[in-house]
């Protein structure tokens, strides 16, 4: 009976995801204007909207577009740009050789901000909803793990150091060097039986690193009349010091995501002891 | 040279094969992966969305040297971007659900949907 039932359920799922895949599939290869298919296979980054997000061009597009009251959409080619050379090219909006990094904290800065308070938002849930639940006691780990994750250790925190400091130049940025930091305080928590988390201590930390990132937006706020606007001279492209309020910006993500993703792993392993 | 198609093709399967998932299995974790896949088949889409052939890495370094608007030898960033966004809201979210499937474990003793609810 309960059998039967589940075999059905599944069956009416199954039909359901192959009519949806079929719709999906069938948008592939269907013509959308003018008679063309979808355009996947000849994209030109010249008729995308992010041209100017690699040209590091953005204000003056719009500023040179208004002032000849041409539009956006179709008028993007004509607006005059520089080239831009690794380690050579000077002042450019943005200086930042990474240009997803340039998005995401130069252009969308706010934006980012946002995120950053979600992920806080999610990490004080976490620890609100885990009160009461204390968890169990792993086994004691082997003298090679004791020793090799104490070894470890301070590496591991000077490579997530060493990735978001290079956010601008490299891949990564102040996320994945946030993970990596709280890998590393995951590895010292089931490698070592006494080690004690200080939630108390990352918190503060946390805390701190966000009302930095504020600060440097109000910072450019009262400097360049906009909130986050880059107020830090850009340099040139391809050096470490470079791309101005972007690398700062960076280190205190870095920060705060390491402090906020250990304080969540902790959580999780320990639980709260005082319920 | 990889066609954009079969980037776009993964994503829909991926997504597919989440939406399975979600619909069809009753152990709570196992509905929370599913909930990954599809997540992970939506970033997939829209890295694909800015797929361009031949294309570079968005970083400009040594060997690159330098680019103008007459060669443009990245893919698109924007998408990369959000997508970045998207990743660390999913792993807001994931943690968050996460705990909240402990919780419902610590009270019900099972993970299993159905059989939750009515006894406290």
């Amino acid at each position: 009976m309960k059998k039967t039932e589940f075999i059905t359920g599944s069956f009416i799922a199954l039909t359901l995801v192959v009519l949806l895949g079929v719709f999906f599939f069938q948008a592939l290869f269907q013509p959308l204007y003018e008679g063309k298919v979808m355009p996947v296979d000849n994209v030109n980054l010249k008729n995308r909207l992010s041209l100017h997000y690699v040209l590091k061009n953005v204000h003056n597009a719009s500023k040179y577009l208004a002032s000849h009251g041409k539009s956006y959409f179709n008028n993007r080619e004509l607006v005059p740009s520089r080239k831009i050379t690794f380690g050579e090219s000077k002042n450019f909006e943005e200086g930042s050789a990474n240009e997803v990094t340039s998005i995401v904290v130069n252009y969308r800065g706010f934006d980012t901000l946002g995120e950053v308070t979600v992920l806080f938002i999610s990490i004080i849930g976490l620890t609100m909803l885990i009160g009461g639940v204390v968890g169990k006691k792993l086994r004691q780990p082997s003298l090679i793990v004791r020793t090799g994750s104490r070894f470890l250790f301070p590496f591991i925190l000077l490579f997530g150091i060493y990735i978001f400091i290079h956010g601008h130049l490299t891949p990564g940025g102040g996320f994945p060097g946030g993970a990596v930091i709280a890998s590393g305080f995951l590895l010292l928590l089931l490698g070592l039986e006494s080690y004690k988390f200080n939630t108390t201590a990352s918190k503060i930390v946390e805390s701190l690193a966000g009302l930095t990132f504020v600060s440097i937006g109000l910072v450019g706020l009262f400097a360049k009349n906009s909130f986050l606007a880059n107020f830090i001279p850009t340099g040139t492209i391809g050096f470490l010091y470079s791309a101005g309020m972007v690398a700062l910006i960076y280190i205190v993500i870095g920060i705060k995501v390491g402090a906020e993703l250990s304080t969540g792993v902790a959580e999780l392993k320990e639980g709260d002891e005082n319920d | 040279m990889i066609s954009a198609i079969l980037f776009y093709s993964t994503a829909f399967v991926l997504f597919l094969i989440g939406l399975f998932g979600v619909l069809t299995r009753k152990n709570i974790i196992k509905i929370l992966v599913s909930l990954s896949i599809t997540e992970t088949a939506v970033n997939l889409f829209l890295i694909a969305v800015g797929y361009i052939e031949g294309a570079k890495a968005p970083i400009l370094t040594k060997t690159i040297g330098s680019i103008s608007i007459n060669s443009l030898k990245f893919v698109d960033p924007l998408p990369q971007a959000l997508v970045l966004t998207a990743i660390v809201i999913g792993l807001g979210t994931t943690a968050l659900s996460l705990t909240i499937a402990i919780k419902l474990y610590k009270n019900y003793k099972t993970l299993n949907i159905t059989k939750m609810g009515g006894k406290k």
